[in-house]
């Protein structure tokens, strides 16, 4: 394995500096919507000199999901290779690869799509190529990449292929936001949707306040909202993305067979792309902006779970005693979910990437035990963490989908897929993080 | 860069969607006693009395995978067959009297629900039993083969309500007896509520009304019979009465003679610094059995009133909140304050998108794609290319986030889809 960003050389330096290789496969044909004239493909598209802060591509791949009891014939899916089972499209996160590291990536997606983040009010780049599907040829689909919830966005930059473009088979695009407005959002391929985003070509991105970086209103100076008051400081966050898949689709997808959409139910519940207990892993290389990956650019599992390879994004969250923690809430399910906290009080302070205040300044915050989302919203929600019972270990909390019934992970009478722990160690035991869904454990 | 439009070849059912679209409104169907029939947003029902009179009918409707659907609804006078039934616009204060006349060889009865003290035939509504004591319906209702009842209350709470079936809801609220009642305050009719920060603009009222069908329950009531309401699963989701594209087609088009009310929202941007320039109101209803996860792209929604009741505290405070998701449980109503502007305000000439625009030939172009990310520019399509796009103007889907429901027994991308068009500002060369 290496750091395959230099040090010595700022982030966005680094990526402007290889900004210039381009993506276009030699050959590859756009093959669908209606395009009948002679195609000019070229050598180095006139987008792939953009500068970019993170590069993502659409492709396939396989990850993991309890393979007993089996969901025959859908499930454990008998195309694919041990130590996985269930096809699946995604995102991968190719920034800073070069060329050839980056073709190679195909075939090898990953669910949920990278978390990434930006600041208010700067520009950001993401650059998003389409690798093609490896086992399926035959769908030669176009890729995008909608920003859930972005307001008042231009189609241009929307995602959603009939009002704007998307990107076909070994092109490239980049799409500019310029975030106003701060909280937790979703993002997904839109092309196709009911099938890429069931096949899991989503994640979660947040745009940070611009009232970051200042310490008088919460000492750790990092927020949720200009929220004037300091109501949102935090001193860790946690993303927790919620998503679902319906074991006959993926089977159905890699056996080049339709399902019948209406029929939908959920098999797994997906806390960040695992089902409880996988949900407690540890993360793989999940800080998007500084990637750590093998010599030929594959993720890198977490230790000791190979078949965790493709769900790098552990849904664990670790806090001290007495630290205000964040988390940011995402369903792109297609079924509510009801997330309960066993034993600590939870604050709902935004919904929808929106601080909960009326437009006269009304606080409109809640405070509850279990936190209701709808297909395709987010919370953004604050703990405290409680005082530490003693000792060196850690203070164990339950927090979980309460509709178990849907997409036990297979998990029998225990808890449903979607589940995690909250980790409270004693006070100062564990140090900053570096990252968003850094564990520090 | 503008060039000509290139018109692909395209389903003859399509291109006339298209072009009721982005052409002249056309005629008004004489199906809805509507004051106004415009060819997007709101089509009211009005009466100056403030009496309606509603006759039941039977017809079928068109669906996005090309089946009909058989289905019951309530019709505006000696009207055919509509679905879904007419909206009612009245007036807060208004006495409203809406008599029944039931055709169907079933008793039907029609409910009020956020209504108070509604009558029926004078009396109290008040559920029916039998003789034995089983509830037989919700409220009085009108007997078979002719029978009437005469409905009344005082429309007190401004905001947007459903009125629907109260006899065998499970059977005919699903066959298609609801509609929308729609209550104007008395600060005026474009205002939501009592609220002044409630005032939108008039030609930006859209009604989001969503629904579903299980096709088995429709063809057992057409054909008499025997169907298990255990066995009830929607395979059909729609918005206004109709699947996407049908969903973007005019009001009262003309292939869809009994589906008359079209979902696209055609808005101009607003002035996010002129507090005259105001914002559009969508009227969203679940008349369905599950909730409704509706999400409007790039276009937040600020919801000031659920179930017609303002959101408010009782010293006025503003309890409306902003979303990106409109999620509606079943029955449930939410008026929702909504406008669009370019947040970056992007401009061909003064403010460029700050990336290399790929060469047409390196993507892929959406059929309502102006070619340009420009709003009011249109740029090259790619040669055999299908484009719809008329003057630049802007297409922003909304649409049903619970993905499995946006389909049609099978066929993917129908359903509860639908479009915000947003046309350049005036003067432009849209005909509007």
């Amino acid at each position: 394995m290496e750091q395959q960003t230099p040090p010595g050389i700022s982030r966005r330096g680094f990526i402007r500096s290889v900004g210039g290789a381009t993506m276009a496969i030699a050959g590859a044909g756009l093959t669908g919507g209606g395009l009948l004239n002679v195609l000019r493909p070229e050598s180095v598209s006139a987008q792939a000199g953009d500068p970019y802060d993170l590069w993502f591509a659409g492709t396939d791949g396989w990850m993991s999901l309890p393979a007993s009891p089996a969901i025959p014939p859908f499930h454990p899916d008998d195309l694919a290779p041990d130590p996985f089972n269930t096809y699946i499209f995604g995102f991968r996160n190719l920034t800073g690869l070069n060329k050839n590291r980056a073709e190679n990536q195909k075939f090898k997606a990953a669910h949920p799509a990278p978390m990434f983040w930006l600041e208010e009010n700067v520009p950001f780049h993401l650059r998003l190529g389409n690798l093609g599907l490896q086992l399926r040829p035959d769908l030669t689909d176009a890729h995008t990449l909608h920003w859930h919830g972005f307001r008042n966005v231009i189609p241009f930059f929307d995602g959603e292929p009939s009002g704007s473009v998307s990107v076909p088979i070994g092109r490239e695009f980049t799409y500019v936001y310029v975030g106003r407005d701060p909280g937790t959002y979703m993002f997904h391929c839109h092309v196709e949707d009911v099938e890429h985003v069931q096949m899991g070509m989503t994640g979660l991105v947040f745009i940070r306040p611009a009232q970051d970086g200042n310490t008088a209103l919460y000492p750790s100076g990092k927020y949720l909202y200009n929220d004037g008051d300091g109501s949102t400081g935090f001193d860790r966050e946690f993303g927790l993305f919620l998503s679902e898949m319906w074991a006959e689709s993926h089977w159905a997808d890699s056996h080049v067979q339709l399902p019948e959409w209406s029929d939908y139910h959920v098999d797994f519940a997906l806390l960040n792309g695992r089902t409880y207990p996988d949900t407690l892993e540890p993360n793989g290389s999940i800080d998007p902006f500084n990637p750590v990956r093998q010599n030929n650019g594959d993720l890198i599992a977490p230790a000791g779970r190979p078949d965790l390879q493709y769900q790098p994004m552990s849904a664990l969250v670790t806090c001290n005693a007495g630290d205000r923690v964040a988390l940011r809430f995402a369903n792109l399910g297609f079924i509510e979910s009801s997330m309960t906290l066993a034993g600590i009080p939870m604050k709902v302070v935004g919904k929808d990437a929106g601080l909960l205040r009326g437009r006269d300044g009304t606080d409109q915050t809640i405070t509850t035990h279990t936190v209701a989302m709808g297909a395709g919203e987010s919370r953004d929600v604050l703990f405290t963490a409680p005082p530490h019972s003693g000792g060196a270990g850690y203070d164990t909390y339950l927090l979980y989908n309460r509709a178990y019934a849907r997409g036990s992970g297979n998990l029998g009478a225990t808890l449903g897929g979607q589940s995690t722990e909250i980790r409270v160690y004693p006070p100062g035991m564990l140090g900053a993080q570096a990252h968003p869904n850094d564990l520090q454990n | 860069m503008r060039t000509p439009k290139r018109w692909a070849k395209r389903p003859v059912r399509l291109v006339l969607l298209l072009a009721a679209m982005t052409v002249a409104a056309l005629p008004a169907a004489s199906h809805v006693t509507a004051q106004t029939t415009p060819t997007d947003g709101l089509v009211c029902t009005t009466s100056a009395t403030g009496q309606f009179d509603l006759t039941t009918k039977t017809g079928n409707i068109l669906l996005p995978d090309g089946n009909r659907s058989f289905m019951w609804g309530y019709s505006a006078g000696t009207n055919d067959f509509q679905h879904p039934s007419p909206v009612l616009c009245v007036d807060q204060g208004d006495t409203v009297t809406v008599v029944l006349n039931n055709t169907l060889d079933v008793p039907v009865s029609i409910m009020f629900p956020g209504q108070d003290d509604v009558m029926a035939d004078g009396a109290p509504s008040q559920p029916e039993f039998s003789g034995t004591g089983e509830l037989t319906s919700l409220t009085k209702p009108a007997a078979p083969g002719g029978g009437t009842v005469s409905y009344s209350f005082v429309a007190n709470n401004p905001g947007t309500f459903l009125y629907q079936s109260g006899t065998d809801p499970a059977i005919q609220v699903r066959m298609g007896l609801f509609g929308a009642l729609v209550v104007r305050p008395s600060q005026g009719a474009q205002f939501g509520n009592h609220r002044a920060d409630s005032e939108f603009n008039p030609d930006e009222e859209v009604m989001v009304l969503l629904s579903e069908i299980d096709p088995y329950l429709n063809e057992a009531v057409q054909r008499g019979t025997a169907y298990d309401l255990a066995d009830y699963q929607p395979r059909y989701w729609l918005i206004n009465g109709r699947g996407f594209p049908d969903s973007i087609a005019a009001n009262n088009a003309s292939w869809l003679p009994n589906q008359p009310y079209g979902a696209m929202a055609v808005v101009h941007p607003v002035d996010p610094d002129n507090p005259l320039d105001k914002p559009g109101i969508g009227r969203y209803l679940n008349v369905g059995t599950t909730a409704f996860p509706f999400h409007p792209h790039g276009n937040n929604g600020i919801a000031i009133a659920r179930d017609g009741k303002v959101l408010e505290g009782t010293g006025g405070e503003d309890l409306s909140f902003e979303r990106f998701s409109i999620n509606l449980g079943p029955g449930q109503t939410w008026d929702v304050l909504f406008r669009w502007f370019d947040a970056e305000g992007y401009d061909e000439v003064l403010n460029e998108v700050s990336v290399n625009i790929p060469d047409p030939q390196n993507l892929f172009y959406g059929e309502f794609y102006s070619g340009s990310p420009y709003l009011g520019t249109q740029g090259t399509i790619p040669v055999g290319a299908p484009n719809a796009n008329a003057c630049g103007e802007y297409y922003i889907i909304s649409h049903n986030h619970a993905l499995f429901q946006i389909t049609s027994w099978g066929v993917p991308m129908t359903g509860p889809i639908t479009y915000l068009r947003i046309d350049p500002p005036l003067p432009n060369d849209c005909g509007n």
